[in-house]
């Protein structure tokens, strides 16, 4: 750009006060370097403005200047200390100016680490509430949960119970059921005119089962024993528990022929001849 | 200003770069009303006026490496530091708030001018000779250089065109140059 354009274009008057765009101040700056002459009128409008500012001058306060000089004393004092401690490297004159414009932070660091500090304790105090009452949570799922566990065991338990009694009322069913297997009735004797029993023999395997309808429950060191007669003897086909179990069909011994079945009271264990006259119930083959 | 009877400018950098606390002491003689003139005049507040100028001193002191002759004097160099430290503190939201406290509490003083730059004026011992300066030339030119107003906001403040704002800004700043001729003759 011609110097003499630059200078009359008003350009320079917008730039020393500061009112030039950035643009401006960009392309007044590069002509500068260019031309001495523009330069020289910049320098002109410069030192004029300077004059106006100077003229406008105010003392300030004594104390500024000690406090001044104080904060410089402080700030070589830890820019020599960092010198003294990168002397072992050679040619870095320049670092320590990075090291003192460090300092006005470290002034303020105090506070930035108070703060700082304070935030994280209050951080803390709500990460610790939060946990204190998710601690707690867990502590009480914790319970719930065990109480469910042993509920859930307890369950398990029972369910096991009524499987096993379903299964074992599906096998008497099935016992019941099945047509090779013969129903004999044992109504009560004298001794006894309203107990009754069944027994079901299989015809085909030979086992007997025992079904007790109704039989009074045996003194302590009594227990009730069954028999087959086997062409006229007496066959013991075992011992056989009361209470519970007694309503289920209970396994007995195996018989290849039978004319009669009948229950005896005996002691405990059983016995190898049955008594007759603790004959309780007692039923012949149908047909 | 730079009537230093005993360092040169080149001396005074030299001093700086080096280090010299008497260097700095001296700069501060010559320089810290001057600059102390313009803080003042910027931020209206005498009472954060002279944290303000310590800090341009410290930034003196701290980037003196960064000063190039090539492209100025060292106080043309200073001068600029003192203007955009002390703008950047007017234009600091807490400044302004601290402002507009006292603009609240001052209201006597605010009369009907948009920006009152001329409060200080009167006790700062004005030069005769800038009193050539019509009261309008030195009101823009302080808008300008003191406020740091762009071309946009002086027309705003003052009512006026754009481009009456540059065309005064000249006059202003032509007759300024032609006044300080005068003295330096």
């Amino acid at each position: 750009m011609d110097a003499q354009k630059v200078i009359s274009s008003g350009i320079i008057e917008l730039y020393v006060t500061g009112m030039a765009t950035e643009q401006e101040v960009r392309e007044l700056e590069a002509a500068m370097l260019q031309s001495p002459e523009v330069l020289a009128a910049v320098e002109e409008y410069r030192r004029s403005l300077e004059y106006y500012v100077a003229a406008q001058d105010l003392p300030p306060d004594h104390a500024i200047k000690d406090s001044l000089l104080n904060q410089i004393n402080n700030l070589e004092a830890s820019g020599s200390a960092q010198t003294c401690m990168s002397s072992t490297l050679p040619g870095h004159p320049k670092a320590t100016l990075m090291e003192e414009t460090l300092i006005p932070e470290k002034r303020l660091s105090w506070k930035v680490v108070a703060a700082a500090a304070f935030i994280l304790l209050i951080g803390s105090i709500i990460m610790n509430f939060f946990y204190y009452k998710k601690w707690k949570d867990f502590r009480e799922y914790k319970d719930k949960y065990q109480a469910l566990l042993l509920s859930q065991n307890s369950i398990m338990s029972t369910n096991d119970k009524y499987k096993a009694r379903l299964e074992e009322l599906e096998q008497t069913l099935n016992v019941m059921e099945d047509p090779a297997v013969l129903k004999v009735n044992m109504p009560g004797t004298k001794l006894k005119p309203d107990a009754v029993a069944t027994v079901f023999w299989n015809t085909q395997n030979k086992q007997v089962y025992l079904k007790v309808n109704n039989l009074p429950e045996p003194a302590a060191g009594k227990q009730y024993q069954l028999w087959a007669i086997v062409d006229g003897k007496p066959v013991d086909m075992g011992v056989f528990e009361m209470g519970d179990t007694a309503k289920l069909l209970q396994k007995m011994k195996v018989t290849d022929k039978v004319q009669m079945f009948a229950v005896t009271l005996e002691n405990k264990g059983g016995a190898a001849q049955p008594t007759l006259e603790q004959m309780y119930v007692a039923g012949k083959i149908p047909g | 200003m730079d009537s230093s009877s005993t360092y040169t400018e080149q001396e005074l950098v030299n001093g700086l770069r080096n280090r010299n606390q008497k260097i700095f002491s001296y700069l501060y003689d010559q320089y810290s009303s001057t600059l102390y003139g313009v803080v003042v005049k910027v931020l209206n507040d005498h009472a954060s006026a002279g944290d303000v100028l310590q800090d341009v001193f410290l930034k003196i002191w701290k980037n003196i490496d960064q000063y190039d002759e090539e492209r100025g004097r060292l106080f043309t160099w200073m001068l600029n530091i003192c203007r955009n430290t002390a703008i950047d503190v007017l234009r600091s939201k807490a400044h302004k708030l601290d402002q507009k406290i006292q603009n609240i509490t001052d209201d006597v003083h605010i009369g009907n001018e948009p920006l009152i730059v001329h409060m200080q004026v009167d006790h700062l011992g004005f030069s005769k000779m800038l009193e050539r300066l019509s009261k309008d030339q030195r009101n823009l030119i302080d808008l300008a250089y003191y406020k740091g107003c762009t071309q946009e906001e002086i027309a705003r403040v003052l009512d006026i065109p754009l481009g009456t704002v540059k065309t005064r800004m000249r006059t202003a700043l032509n007759h300024l140059k032609q006044i300080v001729k005068n003295i330096d003759k």
